[in-house]
């Protein structure tokens, strides 16, 4: 019953609604700088965005600066593991060649731990 | 003001964080976010820093517009439940000033406001509820169709009409409009 009340005052557009209409109507609203103020902060906000991961990895860097030195020993003592066969070649050709090991399996770590972060 | 145009501004922003475009979103879209947040309110300046944080949390969610519907249809939706959150901490924080036996400055300073200017659109938001009032303004005011305003307000369509008619009913037997009309 209600339903068919509504199909009915839905067919056409009354009085009433041509009324409520002009009464809800109103001038637009001047803009007067709220856009820009807006605008402002969302560019505030991109910044705060774009320093927040440089930031938290400097500070994550400078708080984990012990135990990292700690993994890097420890690391260290497995590189003495791989055989010396395998390090003694290249070491041939490229000195140091255990710390540039070390070093890209730290970059690794860094990049899975930044994608983390970002994520 | 197209949607065609609206929808290129969108993919701008999404595309590459376009604070410009966002910009000119915000320029086209204020006036009808401002003075629907003003007709729930009641309050001109604290619709307006709702409109801003409305606006806020558009750019953060703007990624999941899908383009489907209107974008003011969207922006409505984003700006009434930014009005209905601020509306649930103003109330906790009304209860929190109660316990503590200080009287409600949110409630008082809102009557305050009310008080200095009623209209004739004010009196007849007065009687409805914040839901009814909610989508006869999305309706009469920002021009919305059913099925926007049932998108906005996640109502069944069906349910939006109801409401419109109850409105409508409310309306009308609390003031005789056609004598305003003329009177």
């Amino acid at each position: 019953m209600i339903s068919k009340i509504i199909n009915m005052a839905e067919r056409k557009k009354d009085e009433d609604d041509r009324l409520l209409e002009s009464m809800f109507a109103s001038e637009s609203i001047a803009d007067d700088g709220f856009s820009n103020r807006v605008v402002t902060q969302v560019r505030r906000r991109i910044w705060l965005r774009r320093l927040a991961l440089p930031v938290a990895t400097v500070v994550g860097a400078l708080v984990s600066f012990k135990p990292l030195a700690g993994l890097v020993k420890m690391l260290s003592g497995f590189v003495a593991l791989v055989p010396q066969d395998i390090l003694s070649l290249p070491t041939d050709v490229v000195p140091q060649f255990s710390l540039l090991l070390l070093g890209a399996a730290l970059l690794a770590a860094c990049m899975v731990g930044l994608r983390v972060l970002e994520d | 003001m197209t949607r065609s145009e609206d929808h290129q501004l969108v993919a701008r922003v999404v595309s590459g964080q376009d604070s410009e475009a966002f910009g000119e979103l915000v320029r086209r879209h204020q006036s009808h976010v401002r003075n629907f947040l003003r007709k729930l309110t009641g309050d001109f300046s604290a619709a307006d820093d709702l409109a801003q944080e409305c606006f806020m949390r558009a750019w953060d969610k703007l990624h999941t517009y899908s383009g489907s519907g209107s974008f003011i249809g969207w922006l409505l939706k984003v700006a009434y439940t930014t009005f209905l959150q601020s509306k649930r901490k103003s109330k906790r924080y009304a209860e929190i000033l109660e316990q503590v036996g200080h009287v409600s400055e949110v409630e008082s300073r809102t009557i305050g406001a009310q008080a200095d200017e009623v209209s004739d659109l004010d009196k007849f938001l007065a009687v409805l509820s914040e839901e009814e009032r909610a989508i006869m303004v999305m309706s009469y005011a920002c021009g919305l169709s059913h099925r926007e305003i049932s998108e906005a307000t996640a109502m069944p369509v069906g349910s939006v009409k109801s409401v419109i008619f109850r409105g409508k009913q409310k309306i009308r037997t609390s003031f005789d409009i056609k004598d305003n009309q003329h009177g």
